[in-house]
This record gives C-alpha cells, sequence and structure tokens, in this order.
C-alpha cells in the first residue's frame, strides 16, 4: 500500500444514520486531516494570534506562557485563563487549540464549553493524574497528545486522540528530542509490519503485549505502514530547516511553540517556517526562506538537562 | 494521451483526494496522471485541477508566497480548465468570502457566489450527514436505485450569497424544495466565467441555523427562509463542495468529476 493510499483511510469510513453524528472519530481525525502540511503556533494573547494567522499558521495554540517561560519560571502550568482565550477565537478566524494538563478531565470539560477546535492534553502543563490520561472519546471536541514511540501514541488513540504529536522538549529550541521521537516512531511500525507479514495476528498479539498497546490499533497500523491518525512534530522546533527535517522524515505537518516568539523577528519567521513547511523537499526553497532570519530563540541543549528538567518525560 | 489531474499540495487534505482520483481513475478507460501541484511549472502540466480543504488563509498566503496566485486565475478564469474545490477549494474558488480574516484574504475566483467561511460554527458543529445529490446520476445507469452520499462537513463553508441572477435549478435534493432556491435569471448580468450557475446539493435547514442568511438584507440572498444551505454547485469548468468526499470511502463524486475532466478535454 502506498503512502497516499494509507492516508486516504486515516478515518473511519464516513457513515451516517440521517440524523448526522456530530462527534463522529471521522469529524475529528477529518480537522487534523485538514491541518496537514501545516504549522500550528503557540501564542499567548490576540495580536500574536493575528501575527499567527497573517504568516500563514493553519491553527494556533492558545496558552498563557509558551513553554521556554513555563521552563525558566517553573510552577504549575495549568489551563489558561478563558478570557485569554476568548480573545484569541475573536482575533482569528483560523482553528483555536488550548492546552489541558494531562489526566485533568475537567479542564476540558472546559475548554469544550469555550468551543475550543482542538485540545492538546499536554506534557508542557503540570500533570494532574499520575495514574490516568483523560478519556478522550466521550468529548465532541477532538484531541491531540504527544508521544515518543508508538505505543505510547496507540495507547492515546485507543483513549480517543484523534490527533498525534511527537513530544520533543518543548520550550528547548533543540530538535533533537522530536527527531528521536519521529524515528522511533517509524521503527515502531517498520517492527509492527514485519511482525504482521511474518506472523500474522499471532505476531501481532505478541508485539501488542510487548508494547502494551491495543493490538487491533497496532494491526491497523502495520496494515497502513504509518499512524492510523494524521502525526504532527513537537517540541523544539525553531527554524525553517527543523521543520522540514521533521516532514522529511515524514511528519505529517508541525507545531512550533517558543520557536516564534521567542525569536527576534516573529512575523518574519513565521512566514518562513510555513513556506519550508510546504516545500518541505525543495532546498533551494529552504535556502530562501532561511536568510536573514534575524536571531533564532537562544535555546537550551537537551544533552545538558538533567532527566527531572525534562517535560517529555510526563505522561506514558 | 494521458490526462494530467492536479492536486494543490499547498497544505490540508491533497493526499486523501490524490488517493481517490486515483481509485475513480480505475474505473475509466482515459489514462489519468495524477500529480501534487506546489509550483507554477507543475501547475502547467495539468488538464484539470483539485484544490483540497485546508485553512483557506493558509492556502491563500501560500498561493501567493509560491508565486501561483496568477497563474492559477488564469488556469481557472482564462484557460477555463475543469477545477474543483472542497471545502477550503471552495472558499478559494468563489469570488467573495464572508467572516474572512481582518484585512480580507486574497482567492483564485471563478464561481459568482459569496462563501460564507465557517458557517456552522467551530468544530464541535462539524458533522457528517447524507445527502441525495442527484447530479450523480449523470455517471449511474439507475439513478433512482443511488444512494445518499455521505458529507463530510468540517468547520465548513456554504455558499450564502449569488453575485448574478443567472442560475440553473438542475437538481436540489431530492428534487424536491425548489422552493427555497433563488429565482432563475430575470436580468443577465456579467459574469465572471459567462456560464450559469447550477446548484447541485443543498443542505436542508435541520444542521442550518443559516443566521447569515436568514438575516441577509437582498432578495437574492439564497434561502432567506432559513430552511436550506447550497452545498454543492457548479458554474461552467468550476467544480464546488463544501463537504469532504475525500474523507469517505465512496468515491463517486470522483468519478463523475473525472469523467466531467473527460468532457471537458475533448471539447
Amino acid at each position: 500500500m502506498t503512502h497516499n493510499e494509507s492516508q486516504a483511510s486515516l478515518a473511519a469510513p464516513a457513515t451516517s444514520n440521517g440524523t448526522g453524528s456530530k462527534a463522529s472519530f471521522t469529524v475529528k481525525a477529518g480537522l487534523a486531516q485538514m491541518l496537514k502540511g501545516g504549522v500550528i503556533m503557540d501564542v499567548t494573547d490576540a495580536s500574536q494570534a493575528r501575527i499567527a494567522e497573517e504568516a500563514g499558521a493553519c491553527a494556533v495554540m492558545a496558552l498563557e506562557r509558551v513553554p521556554a517561560d513555563i521552563r525558566a519560571e517553573g510552577g504549575v502550568a495549568r489551563m489558561s485563563d478563558p478570557g485569554m482565550i476568548k480573545g484569541i477565537q475573536e482575533a482569528v478566524t483560523i482553528p483555536v487549540m488550548a492546552k489541558a494538563r494531562i489526566g485533568h478531565f475537567v479542564e476540558c470539560q472546559i475548554l469544550e464549553a469555550l468551543g475550543v477546535d482542538y485540545i492538546d492534553e499536554s506534557e508542557v502543563l503540570t500533570p494532574a493524574d499520575d495514574a490516568y490520561h483523560v478519556e478522550k472519546s466521550n468529548f465532541e471536541v477532538p484531541f491531540v497528545c504527544g508521544c515518543r514511540n508508538l505505543p505510547e501514541a496507540l495507547r492515546r488513540i485507543a483513549e480517543g486522540a484523534a490527533m498525534i504529536r511527537t513530544k520533543g522538549e518543548a520550550g528547548t529550541g533543540d530538535v533533537v528530542e522530536a527527531v528521536k521521537h519521529m524515528r522511533q516512531v517509524n521503527h515502531d511500525i517498520a517492527r509492527a509490519k514485519v511482525a504482521l507479514q511474518e506472523g500474522g495476528d499471532l505476531a501481532i498479539r505478541a508485539l501488542a503485549r510487548e508494547f502494551e498497546c491495543d493490538a487491533a490499533l497496532l494491526k491497523q497500523t502495520a496494515e497502513m505502514g504509518r499512524l492510523p491518525v494524521v502525526n504532527f512534530a513537537a517540541g523544539g522546533v525553531a527554524t525553517p530547516a527543523d521543520a522540514a527535517l521533521m516532514m522529511q522524515l515524514g511528519c505529517d505537518g508541525v507545531f512550533v511553540g517558543s520557536g516564534i516568539f521567542k525569536s527576534g523577528d516573529a512575523a518574519k519567521r513565521a512566514k518562513a517556517i510555513v513556506r519550508a513547511t510546504t516545500h518541505f523537499r525543495d532546498a533551494n526553497v529552504l535556502a530562501e526562506c532561511s536568510e536573514g532570519l534575524g536571531e533564532a530563540m537562544v535555546g537550551i541543549s537537551v544533552n545538558s538537562m538533567r532527566p527531572e528538567q525534562k517535560m517529555s518525560g510526563r505522561g506514558w | 494521451m494521458a490526462l494530467t489531474v492536479g492536486v494543490l499540495a499547498l497544505q490540508g487534505g491533497f493526499a486523501e483526494h490524490l488517493s481517490c482520483l486515483r481509485k475513480a481513475a480505475a474505473h475509466l478507460e482515459v489514462k489519468f496522471n495524477m500529480v501534487e501541484v506546489r509550483t507554477p511549472e507543475q501547475l502547467a502540466t495539468c488538464h484539470a485541477l483539485v484544490i483540497p480543504g485546508g485553512e483557506s488563509t493558509t492556502l491563500s498566503l501560500l498561493a501567493t508566497q509560491s508565486g501561483l496566485l496568477g497563474p492559477l486565475r488564469d488556469f481557472v478564469k482564462v484557460k477555463r480548465k475543469p477545477t474543483w474545490g472542497t471545502c477550503a477549494g471552495l472558499i478559494m474558488l468563489s469570488e467573495e468570502a464572508s467572516s474572512a480574516k481582518r484585512g480580507g484574504q486574497e482567492l483564485i475566483g471563478g464561481l459568482d457566489v459569496r462563501v460564507h467561511r465557517n458557517h456552522f460554527g467551530r468544530q464541535k458543529e462539524s458533522f457528517v450527514t447524507d445527502l441525495n445529490l442527484a447530479f450523480l446520476a449523470e455517471s449511474l445507469t439507475d439513478a433512482m436505485r443511488a444512494p445518499p452520499f455521505p458529507c463530510v462537513f468540517i468547520r465548513a463553508p456554504v455558499v450564502d450569497k449569488l453575485l448574478a441572477d443567472n442560475v440553473e435549478e438542475t437538481s436540489p435534493e431530492n428534487g424536491a424544495d425548489f422552493q427555497s432556491l433563488p429565482s432563475p435569471a430575470t436580468n443577465n448580468q456579467t459574469l465572471a466565467q459567462g456560464s450559469k450557475i447550477e446548484v447541485l446539493g443543498i443542505l436542508l435547514g435541520r444542521h442550518a441555523s443559516n443566521k447569515a442568511a436568514a438575516a441577509a438584507e437582498t432578495a437574492r440572498s439564497v434561502s432567506t427562509k432559513g430552511d436550506g444551505d447550497i452545498v454543492a454547485l457548479r458554474q461552467g469548468n468550476v467544480f464546488g463542495t463544501s463537504f469532504h468526499p475525500e474523507l469517505t470511502e465512496d468515491i463517486r463524486i470522483h468519478l463523475w468529476w473525472l469523467e466531467q475532466v473527460v468532457h471537458a478535454s475533448m471539447k
């Protein structure tokens, strides 16, 4: 099966009982499919959201502090003030996403009531539950969740996530962890394909036991040769080249957090990253849009960090 | 000779369209070559084009950045090659858009209509519903037995105003609700395409809060009674749907459109 064919079957076939199934998985995963090839930007107020929209962002992520500041300031990071989210919703016409703490289903209920278009159950905020992620299937609003590998992605999808992103290491400007997580997902998918080809259902069940994930979803992944939902890169993307790197590794699109509004010329950098994400295989375009962007965010090398400083270890 | 069909691949659901087009093409005798279009050079190779769903503001900006806006307008409005837009693609192919981003957004145009972006509201108002699309009977032997089409509406736009009076009542849903359609032409205006607008699909009022249309001030606004929204239409070489056939397993609309492409290529 080619990459394109598997893309088309990302969502379950649309079915209808004639009354209109509003919250069907087709509709939830479908919005993510429409975001593909795009850049989703972290914004902390309406004016940043406007800059993002003008730069061609396909969606914005509303949050009170970008990950770099959460990192610097410490303390408990929570869902944003609804007033701030509403201000952003009024300022732009593109989808507005917002973050809830891992396991904090009441923050999710509040974000749903606000009408956000996607909820990111995010390790960037301080986890609220150390045993359970949010049961996402029952919400009408779709969810995106982070992962470091295929098993983690499939556990989130089993809970109802309609979109996946790499965790990377948010707020560092260091793309190494996002690359590691994407390569791990690709490696795991390759293993699943081999298992299915060589050992059929039995081998898939054995691998699902090792992966601690749902066997049916693992089989679907092996058959499609990719995650069964859209998969974006996130966590450390700071330059047009970073974005194109993640796209060439097989991501469907890119989240940019601190990388834009912690840099010298946010509007210019935002536009350049959008362009690089579309023309990710065209080195001439990439050279053009990498030029003269001013200061990139200073960043922190992930190698210099202690394990407890990393956000990607939150969740499981 | 093979016909080259492009899918604008700047952002959005282009891979899904390519997959559906390839499946549909397998049912036709004509050979097709399906390609992703990101540059004017790639567009120049195409006999027909699909503009997929995505974010219309993003598509507009990327088309401008990539030097594609002019060539796209030339493709659609001067060369008049078959072009189909879904959701954001429909917005791009409309002459006007309401609820556009602040400062407005560049459109390609081609359909003499105004679209209302995000008509139904935010994502939680997105839905799937079955519609009877009579135009699909053109490619089916037994039209009456054609099952309804599963229409996926995601933050979808609808056509809320016809900018030309030149409208043909071809095939509304079930052939039923003719009353809600705008009255046919009494005086011809200068049209972008010189062709009549054919309304090919109407979503009846159940989902449509249709506030924009209900509040519309002019007689030419669609369905002032608030009982139906135009969700599929054609004007000459330009076809638009506000829903996403590429998110279903049902390739009938892709097949129908490829047949239109074949017809156009034989002219």
